[in-house]
C-alpha cells in the first residue's frame, strides 16, 4: 500500500522539541512508504500543493499528515484529498503538536513520541477503507443567549438573513450593561437609547424569539438540531436550533476582594458602574475633590486578575471629564499605572480631559482610609518615587471586567473550554476567534475576554456571519463513522441491541441477524465493544485499526 | 529488560473525542507538561473501548492503561461512560486476579479540564514510576 507521510514543523512549534528530520528518514525506511517529507508548513498553499503532486506522481493509497492536532485544519487537508481524487477518509491525522511538542522539552524523548504517534497513524490508515459523507438537514434558526450588545447584534444580523432566532437572556430587560451607561464615549448617547434601537428593531420581526429572565437548562444534540431546554418564567419550552451563540458577557470586578480600598465599608468609596447609576444623587462639597482610581481588578496578579480589561481607562476618563464638567472647581485627581485609552481617538480623550483640568499621578493606591474630613488616600508616586497621602471627597474604582460569574455552568452545559482567567476560550486566538470547538456552536462578546462596546457589538455580528455561513447551506455533513454488521459472523445475540442508546440496532427476525440504521447511529461504537464475536464494527474506528494502533504505539522504535 | 520499561513508564490512554481528547489538546494548547510516556488512542466515545484493547495494550508491554471520557451525565452519547464504567469496573475484577489490578485507571475529564487531565495523568505516570522504583530497590 502506497503511503505519504509529511510531518509539518509548524514554523518552530513542532521543529523545535521534535528531530522532524529524524523522523522523516525513520519513516523512509518503511517498504510501503513511498512518500516522507517534511515541510515548514504543510497547511499553506505550498505544502497543500506538495501533498497533491505526491498523491498524484506517486499514487498515494495513504496520506498521514503529522502537524496539529485531528480538529484543526481537517477539512482543509481532506479537500486537498478530494482533490487529488482520493477519498478524503484515506487521510490519517496524527497530532505531534498539542500531543507531542508542545507538552515535552526533551528533544530526543519528544522525537522517539513522535514516531511512535505517527506509527500508529500509518499502521491504522493501513485498514482504512474509503467512505461516503452523509448529509443531514439543518434547522435554519439560531439560539442566541445572552441579550447584551454583542448577542443583539448578532440576533439582528441572523435575523435581517431571515434565521428564526431565539434570544434568551438570563435579566428582566435586554440590553446587559450597556443599558446602564449614559453618555457613551464617543458617540455621546445614552446606552439605552442604544440599545432600545435594537431591542425595538427585534420585536418588529416575527421571526425572533425573545426570552427575557429565561435561562438555559439542558443543551443537548449536535450541528445542525441542537434542542435546548429554556426556563421561562411561563414554564419550560423546547426548541430546536440549527446553532447557537453564546454572549453572556461578564460580571465587573468585586472590588471588595481588595479590602484596603474600603469599598463596601466606606459609601465615599464607590466603582465607576455605582458611579455610572448615582452620579445624579451624589451630595458632594462644592469643588469637591475626587481620587479616581485605574486598574482595579485588572493587571493584577494578587487578585488574580493579570490581564487587562481594555475598557477601564476610557471608563475612568469618561468620569474624570463628568466630574469636572459638573462641579466647577473640583479637584480631579487620576492614579494610573500606565494609560490604556487603546480605541480610535483615545488618546486624543486622555489629552482632552488632561486640558480640561484632570490630573495623572503615575503610582498604585495602597490604601484608602477615612481622615478628619475625607477620604485619605495613600500610596507611592513611582515618577517621583515618594509616598503620597492626600485627602478627597470621593474615589472612583475603575474596575474590570471579571469573568461572567456563570461561566463554569454554561461552559459545561455547552462543552466550551475556559482558558485561566475563566473566559470563554476561541478555537483558535487568531484563525477562529468566534468558533468553539464544538460545530456551530460560537462565542461573542466579552465572555471571551474583555472588550469595548465597539468590539462587542463586531464580535456579535462577526459570530452571527459565521453562523449564518453554516445555516445557511441547510445541510451539514456528518462523518460516515456509523456501525456496520459483517452478518456472516453474527451469531443474533442481541447483545449490541440491547446496548444501543440510540435504538439504532434493529434485529432481522427472518434472517436471525441485527441490522444497523445508518441514519439513526450516533457512531459511539458502543455495540462494537459489546458484541462477543466481533461481528459489528465501527466504521473509521474499526477493531483491527485500533489494535494495530495500539501496537504500534508500546513496540520499541 | 522489563525492569528498565517500568522504570520509563509506556501508559496508552484511551480518551473520547468529545472530553477527554478535546482536554489534551487544550492542554498542548496551553503548553502544559507531562511525561512523553503517556500516548493517546483517540476513539469516539469511551464506549468503544473494547476491555480486549486494555488487555492487549498490557500484553504489547504497555506499563499501564487508562480509559478515559466525559463526566458520567455528559456523555455526549448520552449514556456511553456509563457501560463504560462497569465494563471496566468488571476488567478490573479480572485484572485484579491476576494481580494487575494497577495496571488500569478509569477517569473522567471534561473538554474544560486540562489541567485536570495533566493531573490525571502525570499521577498516574508518577506513581508507577514510584512503585517499580520501590519493587526494583527490594529486589536488590
Amino acid at each position: 500500500m502506497k503511503t505519504g507521510i509529511f510531518i509539518c514543523h509548524c514554523g518552530h512549534n513542532i521543529k523545535h522539541t521534535v528531530d522532524v528530520r529524524k523522523v522523516r528518514d525513520y519513516f523512509s525506511a518503511f517498504p510501503n512508504v513511498v512518500v516522507s517529507s517534511d515541510y515548514p508548513f504543510v497547511c499553506s498553499e505550498p505544502g497543500q500543493e506538495m501533498i497533491r503532486e505526491s498523491i498524484e506522481k506517486e499514487g498515494l493509497q495513504r496520506v498521514i499528515i503529522a502537524s496539529c492536532t485531528p480538529s484543526l485544519h481537517d477539512e482543509l487537508f481532506k479537500d486537498v484529498l478530494r482533490k487529488s481524487h482520493l477519498n478524503p477518509f484515506l487521510l490519517r491525522r496524527v497530532g505531534i503538536r498539542e500531543h507531542c511538542s508542545w507538552v515535552g522539552d526533551d528533544v530526543a524523548r519528544n522525537t522517539e513520541k513522535a514516531i511512535r504517534l505517527i506509527r500508529a497513524g500509518l499502521y491504522s490508515a493501513a485498514h482504512y477503507v474509503p467512505l461516503e459523507e452523509k448529509m443531514v438537514e439543518v434547522t435554519k434558526s439560531a439560539l442566541i443567549v445572552g441579550g447584551g450588545v454583542s448577542g443583539l447584534s448578532a440576533a439582528l444580523f441572523l435575523s435581517n438573513m431571515g434565521m428564526h432566532v431565539y434570544l434568551v437572556e438570563k435579566g428582566p430587560v435586554l440590553g446587559g450593561h450597556v443599558r446602564t451607561l449614559k453618555d457613551i464615549w464617543p458617540i455621546r448617547k445614552d446606552g439605552a437609547a442604544v440599545v432600545g434601537e435594537m431591542e425595538a428593531e427585534l420585536r418588529e420581526r416575527e421571526h425572533v424569539e425573545i426570552f427575557t429572565s429565561t435561562t438555559v437548562t439542558n443543551f443537548e444534540g449536535a450541528f445542525g438540531n441542537y434542542r435546548a431546554t429554556l426556563h421561562t418564567p411561563e414554564g419550560d419550552r423546547e426548541v430546536t436550533a440549527g446553532g447557537c451563540i453564546v454572549a453572556i458577557g461578564f460580571s465587573p470586578f468585586d472590588a471588595t476582594a481588595k479590602p484596603e480600598l474600603a469599598y463596601g465599608k466606606d459609601g465615599r468609596v464607590m466603582t465607576t458602574v455605582d458611579f455610572e447609576q448615582r452620579a445624579d444623587s451624589l451630595s458632594l462639597p462644592a469643588k469637591p475633590r475626587v481620587a479616581i482610581l485605574h486598574c482595579i481588578g485588572s493587571r493584577d496578579e494578587q487578585v488574580g486578575r493579570p490581564y487587562c480589561s481594555r475598557v477601564c481607562c476610557v471608563n475612568a476618563l469618561r468620569t474624570a471629564e463628568a466630574v469636572r464638567q459638573r462641579y466647577e472647581g473640583s479637584y480631579v485627581e487620576c492614579f494610573y499605572m500606565d494609560v490604556r485609552a487603546h480605541p480610535r481617538g483615545g488618546e486624543e480623550f486622555f489629552e482632552e480631559t488632561q486640558e480640561k483640568g484632570a490630573l495623572f499621578t503615575r503610582g498604585n493606591v495602597a490604601e484608602i482610609v477615612p481622615g478628619p474630613k475625607g477620604l485619605l488616600v495613600r500610596g507611592e508616586d513611582t515618577l517621583l518615587g515618594e509616598l503620597f497621602e492626600r485627602e478627597f471627597d470621593l474615589a472612583v474604582l475603575s474596575v474590570g471586567m471579571s469573568p461572567p460569574a456563570d461561566s463554569a455552568a454554561v461552559a459545561s452545559l455547552m462543552k466550551i473550554t475556559l482558558d485561566k482567567d475563566r473566559f470563554f476560550l476561541e478555537a483558535h486566538v487568531k484563525l477562529r476567534p468566534y468558533d468553539t470547538a464544538v460545530k456551530g456552536i460560537f462565542i461573542a462578546g466579552t465572555c471571551s475576554g474583555p472588550k469595548d462596546m465597539e468590539e462587542a457589538i463586531n464580535h456579535g455580528r462577526a459570530s452571527g456571519v459565521k453562523l449564518y455561513g453554516f445555516l445557511s447551506a441547510g445541510f451539514a455533513v456528518v462523518d460516515p463513522f456509523v456501525a456496520v454488521v459483517d452478518v456472516k459472523r453474527c451469531s443474533g445475540c442481541r447483545m449490541c441491541e440491547r446496548a444501543c442508546v440510540a435504538k439504532a440496532i434493529k434485529f432481522d427476525e427472518a434472517a436471525r441477524v441485527v441490522r444497523v440504521e445508518e441514519a439513526a447511529c450516533m457512531g459511539c461504537g458502543l455495540c462494537n465493544s459489546t458484541c462477543p464475536s466481533s461481528s459489528i464494527g465501527l466504521r473509521g474506528y474499526i477493531d483491527s485499526a485500533l489494535d494495530d494502533e495500539i501496537a504500534a504505539l508500546v513496540e520499541a522504535v | 529488560m522489563e525492569e528498565k520499561s517500568a522504570l520509563d513508564p509506556q501508559i496508552v490512554g484511551f480518551a473520547c473525542s468529545f472530553c477527554t481528547f478535546k482536554a489534551s489538546e487544550m492542554a498542548g494548547s496551553l503548553r502544559m507538561k507531562y511525561p512523553d510516556g503517556v500516548r493517546i488512542v483517540q476513539v469516539p466515545c469511551s464506549s468503544r473501548v473494547d476491555p480486549a484493547f486494555v488487555i492487549k495494550s498490557i500484553f504489547d508491554g504497555a506499563d499501564a492503561v487508562f480509559v478515559a471520557g466525559c463526566h458520567p451525565g455528559d456523555c455526549h452519547f448520552i449514556k456511553g461512560n456509563y457501560f463504560t464504567r462497569r465494563k471496566m469496573a468488571a476488567l478490573k475484577e479480572m485484572l485484579d486476579a491476576f494481580s494487575m489490578k494497577e495496571k488500569l485507571r478509569l477517569f473522567w475529564v471534561s473538554a474544560a479540564e486540562a489541567r485536570r487531565f495533566v493531573q490525571k495523568v502525570t499521577a498516574m505516570y508518577d506513581g508507577i514510576k514510584e512503585a517499580a522504583h520501590a519493587d526494583a530497590g527490594k529486589r536488590n
